[in-house]
Order: structure tokens, then sequence, then C-alpha cells
């Protein structure tokens, strides 16, 4: 156990791995397996995305747009922040409309009226006609349109004109937003070309080249059959999983290493008692950081909703021209990683000196040199992307910018930063394991510990593929490499080590029992999350195989998540059960609640609420509508929130004195934090999202992302009806949290030195035994 | 006098918050067990002898009463478990191998009432729902919301009750040092009521 390695080891001799090889060999396998086929996906969509052409002509050979305005109009998209304002291809914000399924509805209504409107006999066919033939021509790279349909672009470029320019400001985005007939026609150009490839059927194939979304019955853009039998299959996949490993669970789950031992009786070390590491002091400013930037996230969400509720006055003060939609919802989504991320990265540079035993020198010089780097980017990058949104930022320093790929917003100068610190994180973090990870197998826990964290900044490196110069599909996949993998695999298994290892030292669980469980983790996770990114791009011009691998793998997701999370629900719960008799109070009763949270919500905000989203069937309609935002509101505060709540108050409840420290302040942030997000999903998000699924497979997609629906009486009362839980979310979970960091840093314990004496806890060894009669 | 649709989705979402907050709670009972195997696993409980038995056939008799966790302590021979096998996997107490089952109806733990908690705020949640549908359209026909409502108002006393009557189980902190374990948490060894029962 931990105890082990206090006694020192020769540096040549490993102690051996704790668990079987097997569990190595067969996450190994799982991990592989899956990013071979996402290699292979990654080749095909180079090859199968829908084509740009260099020049679109119309029937009467006028030049309407070039290949070149097309990538101008995308970047110009992203740099006006409107992809966290409306979406393109259903990726995007959520309150205005999605351009591609908008661009289409009114060009296909234009080409309608042309061709002697809805009442004539014959145009509906040819509208279809018009829509689905493909004119592109490889050998030319030219696209040609029908007269109707580059009537209609003309008349989009208008509309469009409007729309960005002089009536902007009244729709949430800033006033004037764009205003230059060229730029308009570029964008209009990014619009035109997503929703040719929305509706035009890929060659030799009878669905489009987004597997006929969105769904549009004037252009008779209906589910194809992959959509509905991938979506059939996947939903037989989950069951036949599911019933396949609780049945392997039930005959054989008493194997594999939790053969109910007893809690050992232990006594806490007090908090006041255990000595920091400098590194560890360093954590309380990450801390106070972490409290500021959650203030800040919510604060700007609750101003990007009240946009929702009520979108032309702000209390009657004109928003809209100071912080516009796009850019509270930039800052809001930005923010949401970054002050999590902050937490993990303290906690984990707080956790290795426990691990190890000892700190190397100068620790906690590189711990301030990355908080400082972290600050950096984060007001940085807000900044940049404040003056961007406003188009006060000369093109010369579009690095600082927005690059505004949807979580992907920060400036490529800001990412690449944040990719350099997450690697001095990791450097950290090998420092300070060194000593550790020298005498221990390259299976067991610490290595683990040390491997999850290289994921992270890993993969947080490929996001920098995402290139706005790329066409949308390709970079599209790109972006959700991140998006997806960070959270739906390697931050689940890094969750999974931090907990475990949290257990191993309050004497929650044994370090086998531990391990076991994080390659239970990794394997069951990684099934299904490597290829289960496909997800995301089930319809933004990836081959229809992506659809159907994505669907299959992304409903394996859902095993772990109903079998594991049971398991990890029980799991996290462990830690509250603190039934033993302990001589000592045991000192982490809240931030163990906030453990069982994560548990909780990882079953309902991942599990379910993802799982609601995932078929493509139902993607087909809902993506990009407030069931979405159900989803990721319960799964990224419930999971990833939370947690990083919980690390904080284990660590806090070192750094601050036990007579400062405040188990009330933890208790009431606690709870108002939980009741906040569960009013906030049941109250609002999920009614509204099943509404908006209700209008979109009724009406169509199109006119379920109007901004008139959105904002119709019925859906205005339920969002209203967020407001209560909302205060009690920033009043009772924020705020107090945020005190217990501000404490953290005002009275932060004294004195430090660089060996610990790691255990949290100490095994008493119960007096004489007292013979037990029978009876 | 057409029932006004936003009655009627409010009265049908209160029925599904309801049904969701019966299922949370019940699955949170069913995980809440689960991690007690983490404990268990192996192990049966009798209930006709009120008593368990271990992989090995030894049986744990009860011992104490804690009512601080409000769970009942069984403990099996310390001669037995002392020359046992298995014992290193079991547990490193000399006393003999120690099993713990609750007595206190669910939601009887802290994490037993966050669960119980988030079910209430789903009922909750439906009943401020169909206020706030009735209150804007004060009509007669509203009143079929009166059924939903009356089941709301019925899952509320019911879950809040259970709510009132169980205790956290946690150590409460006292004001002087912080948190401590109380002394009813001690071991009374061989002295419970239980006892020769
Ligand atoms: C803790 C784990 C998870 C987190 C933090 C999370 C977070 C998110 C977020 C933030 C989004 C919105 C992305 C966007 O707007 O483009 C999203 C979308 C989505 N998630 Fe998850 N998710 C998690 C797990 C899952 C699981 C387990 C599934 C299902 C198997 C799932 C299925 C989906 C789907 C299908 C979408 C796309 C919906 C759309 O684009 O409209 N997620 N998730
Ligand atoms: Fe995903």
């Amino acid at each position: 156990m931990l105890k082990a390695s206090t006694t020192e080891r020769s540096p040549d001799v490993r102690r051996p791995m704790m668990v079987s090889r097997g569990w190595v060999q067969a996450a190994a396998l799982v991990i592989l397996f899956g990013f071979a086929v996402l290699g292979f996906l990654a080749f095909r969509t180079y090859e199968t995305g829908p084509p740009i052409a260099d020049r679109v002509v119309s029937q009467d050979g006028k030049a309407l747009f070039r290949g070149d305005d097309v990538i101008k109009g995308q970047k110009l998209f992203l740099k006006n922040g409107l992809m966290e304002y409306g979406s393109v291809l259903g990726h995007g914000a959520y309150l205005g409309p999605d351009f591609t399924a908008d661009y289409l509805h009114r060009a296909a209504l234009s080409v309608t009226r042309q061709y002697g409107g809805a009442a004539s006999s014959t145009a509906q066919a040819k509208v279809i006609e018009d829509f689905k033939t493909n004119r592109y021509d490889e050998a030319t790279k030219t696209l040609t349109y029908t007269a109707a349909q580059a009537v209609a672009f003309e008349e989009l470029v208008t509309y469009y004109g409007n729309y960005f320019g002089p009536t902007s400001g009244e729709k949430g985005m800033r006033p004037d937003a764009i205003t230059d007939p060229t730029q308009i026609r570029q964008l209009t150009s990014f619009f035109a070309w997503t929703a040719w490839s929305g509706s035009t059927l890929r060659p030799d194939k009878n669905y489009s080249y987004t597997n006929s979304w969105p769904p549009e019955p004037l252009v008779d853009n209906k589910p194809t059959a992959n959509v509905m039998v991938w979506s059939v299959l996947s939903l037989i996949a989950l069951l036949a999983g599911i019933g396949a490993l609780f049945a392997a669970f039930g005959r054989w789950g008493e194997r594999f290493g939790w053969k109910g031992r007893q809690a050992d009786t232990i006594s806490f070390r007090p908090p006041g008692d255990v000595v920091l590491t400098p590194a560890q002091r360093a954590c309380a400013y990450y801390f106070l950081v972490v409290g500021l930037l959650f203030f800040i996230q919510v604060m700007v969400g609750a101003a990007s909703e009240h946009y929702r509720a009520d979108i032309s006055s702000f209390f009657g003060f004109d928003l809209a021209s100071w912080l516009p939609y796009n850019l509270v919802r930039t800052w809001h989504v930005q923010l949401s990683i970054f002050w999590t991320a902050t937490s993990f990265l303290a906690a984990g540079i707080f956790l290795a000196p426990m691990i190890t035993g000892r700190e190397p020198r100068r620790q906690h010089w590189l711990a301030y040199i990355l908080l400082g780097a972290l600050a950096l980017v984060v007001f940085g990058s807000m900044i940049g992307e404040a003056l961007d949104i406003h188009g006060v930022l000369p093109d010369v320093l579009g690095a600082f910018g927005m690059q505004g790929w949807e979580y992907l917003d920060l400036g490529r100068f800001w990412q690449v930063l944040l990719t350099v610190g997450l690697f001095i994180w990791v450097i950290i973090l090998f420092r300070g394991l060194r000593g550790r990870l020298r005498v221990e197998s390259r299976g067991n826990m610490p290595w683990m510990f040390f491997y999850t964290a290289l994921a992270i900044p890993a993969f947080y490196a490929v996001g920098l593929l995402t290139s706005s110069d790329d066409s949308f599909t390709i970079a599209d996949f790109w972006r959700f490499m991140v998006v997806h993998l960070w959270v739906e695999d390697f931050l689940e298994i890094f969750t999974t080590v931090l907990v475990a290892y949290i257990f191993v030292m309050l004497g929650v669980v044994r370090e086998r029992v531990a391990l076991t469980v994080i390659f239970l983790d990794i394997i069951l996770y990684s099934a299904g999350g490597v290829i289960g990114t496909m997800h995301h791009l089930y319809f933004s011009g990836s081959a229809a195989e992506t659809m159907a691998l994505g669907a299959f793998f992304s409903a394996m997701e859902v095993i772990p998540l109903t079998f594991l999370t049971v398991e990890a629900w029980s799991f996290l719960q462990l830690g509250a059960r603190q039934e033993s008799k302990s001589a000592t109070p045991f000192p982490h009763r809240w931030a163990v609640m906030f453990l069982v949270s994560v548990g909780f919500w990882n079953f309902l905000g991942a599990g379910i609420f993802g799982f609601l989203v995932n078929l493509p069937i139902v993607s087909y309609y809902e993506i990009g509508t407030a069931l979405t935002a159900n989803h990721a509101h319960a799964a990224m505060m419930g999971v990833y929130g939370m947690l990083a709540m919980g690390l904080a108050l284990f660590c806090l409840r070192y750094l601050i004195p036990t007579e400062r420290w405040s188990d009330k302040l933890a208790k009431i942030s606690f709870w108002s934090a939980n009741i906040g997000l569960a009013w906030m999903s049941f109250a609002t998000l999920l009614p509204l999202g099943i509404l908006q699924l209700y209008a979109s497979v009724n009406d169509g997609y199109f006119a379920a992302r109007q901004l008139e629906f959105i904002t119709n009486p019925t859906n205005s009362v339920f969002e209203w009806m967020r407001l209560p839980g909302d205060l009690v979310f920033i009043i009772g979970g924020v705020l107090p949290f945020l005190w217990l960091c501000w404490l953290g840093v005002r009275y932060r314990v004294g004195g430090s030195r660089d060996q610990l004496d790691e255990i949290l806890f100490t095994e008493i060894t119960e007096r004489e035994p007292v013979e037990v009669g029978d009876r | 006098m057409a029932l006004h649709p936003e009655a009627l989705i409010v009265g049908g979402y209160a029925v599904i918050l309801l049904v969701v907050a019966a299922a949370l709670d019940w699955l949170a009972q069913h995980s809440q067990q689960r991690s007690e195997r983490f404990r268990t696993a192996g192990f049966s409980y009798l209930p006709q002898h009120d008593a368990w038995t271990c992989s090995e056939d030894a049986m744990l008799w009860p011992m104490e009463y804690d009512e601080l966790h409000h769970l009942v302590r069984y403990r099996a021979k310390a001669s037995v478990c002392n020359s046992c096998l298995v014992k290193p996997s079991c547990t490193s107490s000399a006393n003999g191998r120690e099993v713990t089952r609750a007595v206190a109806p669910w939601p009887h733990s802290e994490a037993g009432r966050f669960h119980r908690g988030i079910s209430m705020v789903l009922v909750g949640c439906a009943a401020v729902l169909q206020l706030v549908a009735a209150a804007r359209h004060l009509e007669p026909s509203t009143l079929v919301l009166g059924l939903p409502m009356l089941f709301t108002i019925w899952l509320g006393i019911r879950y809040s009750a259970h709510f009132r009557a169980a205790p956290a189980n946690f150590p409460e902190p006292t004001p002087a040092t912080g948190l401590r374990v109380t002394q009813t948490s001690r071991t009374r060894w061989g002295s419970d009521a239980w006892e020769g029962k």
C-alpha cells in the first residue's frame, strides 16, 4: 500500500503490478482498436467530405461566388462569433437560427415562388429536382446553380445584409454587426455551400453529403435509411450490451477484486496536522482563480439566458451594444472549461506530493509560472474575443482574437499557450511523482495517474488541427477530437484515477480495488467513447459509415454509463459511508458528498440525457436544440463542475486552518449547486427541449430554430421558470464556494516543508480482542 | 371551453416529472445497495436468524446497535477469523470480521438524503409549474390540473416525511472543536442491547 514507499527501495526494484497483466493488455487493445478505426474515419472524411467548388455559376454562365468566398465566409462567421450565436450544420449556439437550415428553407421558398408557388402542381417537384441534383463538375471544379437557385442566392444576399446589418441589434448581436457588402456576400456563400451539402445527393447515392440533414420537406430532405437502421441497431446493441455486462458481472463480478473487505478502522489525521509543501500552498491561489472564474461564468451565463427570456431589453438597458449575446455566450462556454480545468490542475499539483511523500525543490516556482500563464490565457483570450466580436481588432492581431470554433473559441496564440501550459503541468506532475514512479511497476496507480494526466494536453493539442482554412466538415472532425474525447473519455478516466487515489488516501478502498476500478473504467469508457466521437458528426458532411460507427459505439458508451455509473455511482458513495469507528472525525464530509453528486450526474446528465440525444434519428431532428443544452449543462456542470468543486473543497480543507474552515458554507454550497442544477434542467431545459423537438418534427427544423418559436409565450414561461433555480445556484452555490476559496488565500496555513507523511489516516489496530460468545 | 394547450403540456410534464422523481429515487436506493456490496460481497444475510454467513461459512452475529449511524454491527468469532486462510482479503482486525447493516429506512444516509433531495426538487418543480400554469389560465378547464397536483402533493408529503424523519447520519460538528465523533459511536463491546437477543 501507500506506506510501502516510505521504506526506501533501491531504484531498480520496482514494486510489482498490483493487478493482473491482462488488464493492461485489454485496455491497450481497446484503445488501439478505437484509434485505428478513428484514423480510418479521419481518412474517409478527407476523401468523402462535400467538395468546395472553385467557381459557382448560374446556368446562364453568370458567376455567383468562388470557393475562396466560402472559406472567407467561414472565417467571417467564426471571427464575428456567429458560431456562438447560431449554428451551421447543427453545430454552434442555439439562440440564432441554424444558418444551413435557414438558407436552405429560404432558398427553397424563393425557388418555389419562382416556379409558380406552392399551389402549382409542378413547382414542388421542380424545386426538389433543383436542390437534389448534383451539378458539381469534378473536372472543372465548377458548380452550376439553376437560374432559380441563382436568383434565390441573390435574394438571400440582400436578406442577410439586412439581418446582420440594420436589424442585428434587436436579435442579440452587436448592432450593425456586419455591413460590408462583400463580407455579406462571402458569408452568404458559406451558408449556401453548407445548404448545398445538405440537400444535394452524393454521386451514386440517394442521400445528401450530410445524410440528408437538415430535415426540410420543401426539398424532400427526410431521414435516410441509414439514419433509421443505425438508430435501431445501436439501440439493440445497447440493450444487448447492458444485458451481457450485467450477466457477466453477476457471474464473475466478485472476482474483480472487491471482495467485500471490511473498512479498516482508521484514525484520520486532522487537517491541521498535515503539513503542506510549498507547491501545495501555491494551490490556494489556483482555487481563488477557480472560484472567481466560476462566478464570472455564471454571471455571463445569466446574461446570455436573459437574451432567451427577453431578447430586446435588459431591464430597459441596451445590453446588446456592450455585451452582445454571442460575446457572453463565448465567455460562458470558455470559462466553463477554464475554471473546471484549473481545479483539476491544482488538484493534480496538490496530490502529487501526497503520493510521492516529498517534493522536489522549487516545484512551487513552476506552479506559480503555470498559474500566471493560465491567467494570461484566460483573461487575454477573453479580451481578444471581446475586441473581435466588437469588430475592433486589427487583422494582423487575429491570432489574439476570436478563433470562433465553439469550445475552441480562443485565439490561436492563446490556444498554443494553453497547450504549452498543460504540458508544463505534466512536467510539474512528473517532477513531483518521479520519486514514486521509479519504484513502481508501470501499471500501478502512480503511473496511471501520470498517463491519464498526459492524455489531457495530448488531446488538447489535437485541437490545433482545427483550422478555419479547411472545409467545415474537416475542421469539425478535429474539433470534436478535443470536445468529445476530453469529456467522454480522458477526463472521465482522469476523474476515476483522481477519485480512486483520494479514496485510497482516505482509507476508503485498498489500492488493488482502486486499480481494478481504474482499468475497468478505461476499458469500458474507451470501448464506446473513442469511436463514439462520431456521434457529433452524423450530419456534418462525413461519410455514412461515420454515422453508422458513431451511433453504434456511442450507444456502447451508455453501457458503462448505466452499468459503470451505477457501479461508479455506488463507488463514489463509498467515501460518504463513514460508518467505521474512526477515532477522529472524517474531515471531508462535503468533498465526498460532491463526489456522490458527480456519480449521480454522470448517470443522469451524461448517461440518460446524453443517450436521449444520441440516436441518429433523434439527433436528426434534435441537434442544436434545448435538449442538447439540457444534456450539456447536466453533464458538464454535473460531472466536471461538481468534481471541480469537490476537489477544491478537499484541498482547501488542508489549506484553510481548521478554526477558519466552515462546514456550513460547504454544505450550503453543495445543496444549492445541486438543487439549482436540477431545477435548471427539469424546470427549463428539459421541457423546452421536448417542446422544441416536437416542433421540429411537426413544423420542421427551420421553424423550431427561429426566434419566433424560441421566444413564444409558452417557451418564455419556461425560460422565466429558471430564475429561482439560477438564483439558488448563484447565491447559494457559487458565492459560498467563492468565499471558501478566498479563505484559502486569506488564511492560508503557514509553514511548509518538502517531506510529507503521505497518508491522511493511520490504521489503528483494535484493542485486544474481546472474545465474542456464541449465541 | 377548450383546455388551453399550455395547461395540458404542463399537466403532462408534471406527471413525467413525478415518474422521473420516483424512478431516480428507486435507482439511487439501488445504487446505494450496490455500494454496500463493496463491503459485503461474499456475505449473505439470513433474515430469519438475523445473522450473516461469510464465503467460508462462518457466522456473524449481531453485536451492537450503533445509534449514531443507525446500523447494526455483526461480528464473527475472532478465533475463527484469525485462523482463516482468506483473512488478508477480508479484514485487518484481530477481533473478527465485522459487517454492518443499515436499519433505518431509505434514505438513511447522507448520500441517500442527497438523492432524495433531488427527487424532491423534481416534485417541487412539478408543483410550481402547475401553479404557474393555473395562474396564467384562470379558467374552469384548468381544473384538470387538480389531478396531477394531488399526485404531486402526495409524493411531496411522502418524500419529505422520510426526509424529516431520517437523520443525516453524520457526526455533527460541535461549535468549539469542529467535527467530533460523539460518544455513541464508540464500540460497546458485548454490553449492547442486542446481546443475547
Ligand atoms: C460527462 C460526460 C459528458 C459531457 C461533459 C458532455 C458534454 C456535452 C456538451 C457540452 C455537448 C454540446 C456540444 C455542442 O454543443 O456541440 C454535448 C453534445 C452531445 N453529447 Fe455529450 N457529454 C457527455 C457525455 C455524453 C454521452 C455519454 C453521450 C451519449 C452516449 C453524449 C451524447 C452527446 C450527443 C449526441 C451530443 C450532440 C448533441 C448535438 O450536437 O445537438 N454525451 N455533450
Ligand atoms: Fe460526445
